[in-house]
């Protein structure tokens, strides 16, 4: 059976989505406190980016990789 | 438009049998496009309130990671094993000894831990005693759900008042405190009584009831006055109190010789205990409990002792937010230092610097093998990921339909239409929660501002209803299909999830509804 990495696992790949989410969140605090509407647009897009990220792994990729 | 994330999350959770970590981002993106396109709101305040949503969900997922790796320390040493075979020798009673593996102790680990942990480890030690698999999956189910919203040092309480901006130690917070922890009291009752029917019918209710009955006033009881003190504390002196306790009744007239129903539903009498495959450890039982005992040591006098609280409280720190509003003129009020975390006073902190000591402890005995301590941190963040980001996406989701108004017309709608009836619903709405999101915690995130929104708008006891609503949550984590498959992976009948949940919904639903029924009387008419 192929040994896999952490970061290669679902678990992994969370965890990588949880570091994304942590790092928007100081995007969107720098954007909050510098009154930046376009700082705070890329926070929240790396929030939605990273929160994606397991229902499409499993919903798309993993159903479209069995068939 | 209000109902329509949540109605989304159900129908992905319920119909489509997706788990809560792919489910509430989907509910997450329908709120923000509803919070945009519907109730104008800006990207600046959707924005504000992701964040405000990532800084409280960070300080739950501290609870859960390190609660968590408690966990994983002790499985890693097989501490939980020797656990098991003491308990054996100490209660020759069968009975008790159901109860004390499959209640006693699972209210001991939800207590600190939590998150299923005592479901996890429950199942596997009462199938070592004989209970068949499928019950040594529902009694841990029955036996962990009172410490549910007090337990984990008071996570999902914590997340109730938060999410109903109760302020901490205000009349509304201790009343509130007062109201879940009496609802979870008559769920307590009712859970050991089942028990004991599920064991033998009558002759081992019989047998059982004045065991129960010492269980509860310790737990439930206990639970009650603790609220009113301490909430952190409330459920998890209680447990260690009733730990200690049942083996002291092990020791009593009524339960020191040998006892059994041959013929007990829940037991395998077939069962031959398999010899163990893996060498137990050269432990004691008060060695597996030492991380536990250290717990139990830091978490009461760091809480308790009134200086060293003062001195360790004084670190604190939260985030600034400015005042956000929507095109329809709804606003969030500026902050200086939204929800500040207290690190030194944080219940994640008991939890890790036990959990540490434990690790070096059982370490330097050599009950951790090599790669043993890699393999705990390895494991503890697995396990806390998938559950995390659900956490994440469900309080972010929880705050945008807070901040663009959402939350007021979802209840303003309910109390249009079903009026006081609401208040019957009100734990079911909790129920629906934990269900939906496998936690009791989450369930008071998602709906704690909700059911204070709608009591508000309905002019009936707020803290009736909030507390409704968290013990609603907390007998939901018994029927919560996360817990189960928790449970059923650990006892290795994966699969049996269906026939685990028929037979839990015959007491949950009908206990729901009596505290419906009960807050209904009480404040509503």
């Amino acid at each position: 059976m192929e040994n896999k990495g952490f970061f290669q696992t679902k678990e992994g790949g969370l965890t990588i989505a949880f570091i994304v989410i942590m790092v928007a969140f100081a995007v969107i605090m720098a954007g909050l406190g510098m009154e930046s509407g376009t700082i705070c647009t890329i926070g929240f897009l790396l929030i939605v980016a990273a929160m994606l990220y397991s229902p499409i792994k499993v919903q798309v990729i993993d159903r479209l990789k069995k068939k | 438009m209000a109902f329509l994330p949540i109605i989304v999350l159900l129908f992905l959770l319920i119909k489509c049998g997706w788990g809560a970590t792919e489910a509430a981002p989907v509910g997450l993106l329908i709120t923000i496009l509803t919070g945009i396109f519907v109730y104008k709101a800006d990207i600046t305040l959707i924005a504000a309130e992701s964040a405000k949503g990532i800084w409280n969900a960070l300080i739950i997922l501290l609870i859960v990671w390190t609660a968590i790796l408690m966990y994983q320390v002790g499985d890693e040493a097989k501490a939980f094993l020797v656990i098991r075979n003491g308990m054996r020798k100490l209660l020759p009673n069968e009975l008790l000894l159901v109860l004390a593996m499959g209640w006693i102790f699972e209210s001991f680990l939800q207590g600190i831990t939590g998150f299923g942990v005592p479901v996890a480890v429950g199942a596997p030690l009462l199938i070592g005693i004989g209970v068949a698999p499928v019950w040594a999956v529902i009694i841990p189910l029955f036996g962990q759900a009172w410490g549910n919203t007090f337990g984990t040092l008071g996570a999902a309480w914590d997340s109730l008042a938060m999410s109903a901006n109760l302020a901490v130690g205000s009349p509304e917070y201790f009343q509130t405190a007062f109201w879940t922890a009496a609802f979870i009291w008559l769920w307590n009752v009712i859970a050991g009584v089942a028990m004991c029917w599920f064991y033998g019918k009558g002759k081992a209710v019989k047998k059982g009831l004045p065991a129960v009955i010492i269980m509860c006033l310790i737990q439930g009881g206990g639970e009650l006055l603790l609220s009113q003190i301490n909430t952190t504390i409330s459920c998890f002196v209680p447990a260690c109190i009733s730990l200690i306790v049942v083996l002291l009744l092990g020791r009593t007239k009524l339960y020191r010789d040998e006892w059994r129903v041959d013929n007990s539903p829940i037991m395998n009498r077939d069962f031959t205990e398999q010899k163990s495959e893996e060498k137990l450890p050269d432990m004691n039982l008060v060695q597996a409990f030492v991380p536990y005992f250290l717990l139990s040591a830091i978490t009461l006098i760091v809480l308790v002792v009134k200086p060293i609280n003062s001195l360790l409280g004084q670190i604190s720190f939260g985030f600034a937010f400015p005042e956000t509003s929507t095109g329809y003129g709804y606003v969030n009020q500026a902050v200086e230092s939204f929800s500040p975390l207290t690190p030194f006073t944080h219940a994640s902190m008991f939890l890790f610097v036990s959990a540490i000591i434990g690790l070096i402890y059982y370490k330097k005995h050599g009950w951790i093998k090599a790669g043993g301590v890699k393999r705990v941190f390895v494991k503890s963040i697995s396990m806390t990921m998938p559950s995390g980001i659900a956490v994440i996406g469900l309080v972010i989701m929880s705050k945008i339909m807070d901040g663009t108004g959402q939350t007021v017309v979802l209840a303003n709608g309910i109390a249009d239409v079903l009026g006081n009836i609401y208040v019957i619903l009100a734990p079911f709405v909790g129920l629906l929660g934990t269900f939906m999101t496998g936690s009791n915690m989450s369930s008071n995130i998602l709906f704690g501002g909700f059911q204070m929104t709608t009591a508000n708008l309905l002019n009936v006891n707020a803290a009736g209803i909030l507390g409704a609503q968290s013990a609603g949550g907390a007998i939901g984590s018994a029927v919560s299909p996360s817990k189960i498959i928790l449970g059923t992976t650990t006892a290795n009948i994966l699969g049996s999830e269906g026939e685990v949940l028929k037979r839990i919904i015959a007491i949950t639903v009908p206990a729901t509804i009596l505290i419906g029924v009960i807050l209904f009387v009480l404040v509503a008419i």
